[in-house]
């Protein structure tokens, strides 16, 4: 996937706007998404992320704004685009009491996949994500890693364009997430767009080419990874700089802790 | 937790520290600490408050009524009998509650105490003395002494009571302190959490299986248990009673072998107590693990054949999710065993007691009918997996065919059955065809009103605990059930002036099993109608259902 920017845009928001009561979660957000990149969506806990995604996958209603995925629009052409993008919300059941390979042959169904090749994606698919040997444990007894990974499986089963991922890694073990992100460089490495959001900085750095900052509803900055660091040693820095938290001193009024008894 | 108790328990455990570990009065403690998360529990909120109090004035005045009873048993040739089968059915009772109210008790979860100091010799006397407080073990005393004074005659047999009351209490709180705490791993996990869902409906069913036996037992006289009170009397804590009788007879070997038997359990039971108590204390929880891995083989082959059974594409996919559902889902499971006790129950027990109509049937229908209300409250948040696949209204016209399909799958039979076997125990089988085609008729018109309000009028099911309706959307729950059996009581009116008709009508007898095949017809074009307008809007709506469901 080498097109330019422009002509092929994974994800297109236009003027995107939602609001709870009197909080204004997402406020007029414009953004393009470039089409087989790593995409990190950042920014810290309450900058509006998850609405921002459920609005982008057409579960949540925006109250203003568009939203377009490889050219379809999310409300207008409902059928394209839940066809061609794969989902893993964050703060969503799954339908727990089916064992795991229940729950992959239950989507991939839903998804019209016919029986014998959603057998054969969801063997492979627990087998790459180590979950072959709690197959057939309900989920509801799943660890929160497994979680995601089944999670995951589930979002990858009809081989979409665009992945969206909401915290895949949080709560994760660092066995299940190296396993997630193997997975996840692999479909990158084909083709496929992933968009996923996390406010760890260090994993954003390492494995995004390009990243979208947001706080308080907005969106800072974005672009490829380089250039939103800019002059920052590390994407850290750089975020700090962005939202205007660097010269925060938490040390100032704790002075008698630590350093042993007095 | 409270603000006073715990920083005067911690005062006395720095005290006793200090003084050494061998005299340190943990009994008092604990008790203290009973009274203390009591009166907290109370504090919390007025309604709280409320509930406890009119619980404790309900049972103390059933504790009464009882006394009296017992009282006037005094004298009676079955007093015996009734007197033991009474304390046998206390200590299943006291068996069996700790399993269903796990959360009841915070003293009984020993996992709490996992960090203190504690040996298990004075950590069970102490557990013990805190277990009798509380009104339970009130109703046990009055209900225990009411016993003694109802078999009790002579000096030695008022002796051998005291000591029986005291014996039979302490046995049956020690039983359910052994059966918690034998069962605290279970408990703690989620098939103990399931099992509390279920609870609610075991005590509800077995309260109508005694009341029916109890109405059995009063028509044929309580001579029929005397053989049951040959057996009881030897066995704890009946026999503690059993030994009043004795000893009232002169049979004095039998009284002390008796009242030893109790005795004997008695210890048997702290033994067992305090040994699952320091394994539980010292031995690492594995409770997940344990509870997780049984039975996975046959539950992923039985999954198979059933899936081979149904229709391919979406409308098997969503059918075979469902009827896995009704199975493994705790609410699900509750509800619906719920709806086929009661469809069953009302019309037959009518029709066995003389009082009922074979029209009483329909009451299956509508009871499992309930079912396709808020289908998509039932799946929770996780509605987001089903509406990422719905792009159009036909998708949500197969998803929503897909369920009212399971449903019928067992619904049909199971109202057929209900309708046949009342018809049978009234003998009245001229009326069946009608009764059937009623029936028909009233679930056709469930699951179509039930479809429109499952996307009209979605709420969500809160997963743990007793709640059917999230806070704040109770109005919403009752609009969609109140207003759905109206609206579907009202859809049956064609039918329903048929019946009529065909009963009052010179010749409607010859036209009533017309009624069948008509009702049947008219219940399954009522479905289809009512899927085939819920479908649009719920494939317009899927945020907000998102929304709605997602509360829980």
């Amino acid at each position: 996937m080498t097109q330019e920017p422009g002509t092929s845009a994974a994800v297109r928001v236009r003027d995107l706007w939602k609001r709870f009561g009197q909080q204004v979660a997402v406020a007029g957000i414009d953004l393009e998404l470039p089409a087989g990149r790593f995409i990190g969506l950042v920014g810290p806990n309450g900058a509006g992320k998850t609405t921002t995604l459920s609005m982008v996958t057409g579960l949540l209603r925006p109250d203003r704004g568009s939203v377009e995925v490889v050219g379809h629009d999310v409300w207008r052409d409902p059928a394209a685009v839940k066809a061609r993008i794969g989902v893993l919300p964050e703060g969503l059941r799954l339908f727990e009491r089916l064992s795991g390979r229940e729950l992959l042959t239950y989507t991939g169904r839903l998804r019209g996949l016919p029986g014998a090749e959603v057998d054969r994606r969801a063997t492979q698919l627990l087998d790459v994500l180590d979950l072959a040997g709690s197959q057939h444990k309900l989920v509801v007894d799943y660890s929160t890693g497994m979680r995601k990974k089944i999670g995951l499986a589930a979002a990858l089963l009809h081989n979409p364009e665009v992945l969206f991922l909401d915290e895949p890694f949080e709560g994760v073990d660092p066995v299940s997430a190296q396993t997630i992100r193997g997975v996840l460089e692999r479909y990158t490495a084909t083709g496929g767009t992933v968009v996923f959001s996390s406010h760890v900085m260090e994993l954003v750095e390492s494995l995004c080419d390009w990243v979208a900052v947001m706080a308080a509803g907005r969106i800072r900055a974005h672009g490829p990874l380089a250039e939103v660091r800019g002059q920052a040693p590390t994407l850290q820095q750089a975020f700090l700089e962005l939202v205007g938290a660097r010269d925060r001193d938490a040390g100032a009024g704790l002075d008698w802790l630590g350093g042993g008894a007095r | 937790m409270s603000a006073g108790a715990p920083t005067r328990t911690g005062a006395e455990g720095a005290g006793t520290a200090a003084e050494g570990a061998g005299t340190a009065p943990v009994t008092p403690v604990v008790v203290r600490l009973k009274l203390a998360l009591l009166r907290n529990g109370l504090r919390r909120s007025g309604g709280r408050r409320a509930a406890y109090i009119t619980t404790a004035v309900v049972v103390l005045l059933f504790a009464l009524l009882q006394l009296l009873g017992l009282v006037a048993l005094r004298g009676n040739a079955h007093a015996l009998p009734v007197v033991l089968l009474l304390a046998a059915v206390l200590a299943l009772g006291w068996a069996v509650m700790p399993l269903f109210f796990p959360g009841g008790d915070e003293t009984l979860d020993a996992s709490r105490l996992v960090m203190l100091p504690l040996r298990p010799g004075p950590l069970v006397r102490a557990l013990l003395a805190a277990s009798l407080v509380g009104i339970g073990p009130l109703f046990t005393l009055v209900l225990l002494a009411g016993s003694v004074v109802a078999v009790a005659h002579g000096g030695a047999a008022w002796a051998v009571g005291a000591a029986a009351v005291l014996l039979g209490l302490l046995t049956c709180v020690a039983l359910a302190r052994a059966v918690a705490t034998a069962n605290v791993r279970l408990l703690s996990s989620r098939k103990g959490r399931d099992l509390a869902v279920l609870s609610g409906l075991v005590i509800a069913l077995g309260a109508q299986a005694v009341n029916f036996g109890w109405q059995r037992l009063g028509a044929q006289g309580l001579g029929r248990l005397d053989p049951v009170a040959d057996v009881l009397r030897w066995i704890p804590p009946a026999s503690a009673l059993g030994a009043v009788d004795s000893a009232g007879r002169g049979s004095y070997g039998a009284a002390v072998a008796q009242l030893g038997l109790t005795a004997g359990a008695l210890a048997l039971l702290l033994g067992v107590w305090a040994r699952t108590l320091t394994r539980l204390m010292t031995a690492p929880d594995a409770s997940t693990l344990q509870a997780a891995e049984p039975g996975e083989r046959e539950r992923g082959g039985r999954a198979g054949g059933l899936a081979r059974l149904l229709p391919g594409g979406r409308t098997g996919t969503v059918m075979h999710r469902s009827l896995l559902y009704v199975w493994r889902d705790p609410k699900t499971k509750a509800a619906w065993v719920t709806s086929l006790a009661i469809g069953l129950i009302v019309p037959v027990f009518n029709a066995v007691q003389g009082t009922g109509s074979p029209y009483f049937a329909c009451f299956a229908s509508g009871m499992l009918g309930i079912q396709m209300y808020n289908q998509f409250g039932q799946d929770t948040s996780a509605f987001w997996m089903v509406a990422l696949t719905i792009s159009s209204p036909r998708d949500a016209y197969v998803e929503l065919r897909g369920r009212a399909l399971a449903l019928l799958l067992i619904t049909l039979p199971y109202a057929t059955l209900v309708t046949v076997v009342t018809t049978a125990v009234l003998d009245d089988w001229p009326r069946l065809p009608e009764v059937l085609g009623l029936s028909f008729a009233l679930l056709g018109a469930m699951l179509a009103t039930g479809a429109w309000t499952s996307a009209r009028f979605p709420y969500s099911i809160p997963q743990d605990g007793y709640k059917n309706v999230a806070p704040g959307q109770a109005g919403l729950a009752w609009i969609s059930i109140f207003g759905g059996m109206v609206a579907a009581g009202l859809l049956c009116t064609p039918v329903i002036a048929a019946a009529i008709w065909a009963g009052l009508g010179p010749d409607g007898a010859a036209w009533s099993p017309l009624l069948l095949p008509a009702g049947a017809v008219y219940g399954a074009g009522l479905t289809l109608l009512g899927l085939r307008l819920a479908a649009p809007r719920a494939a317009a709506r899927l945020p907000e259902i998102l929304t709605a469901v997602g509360k829980g």
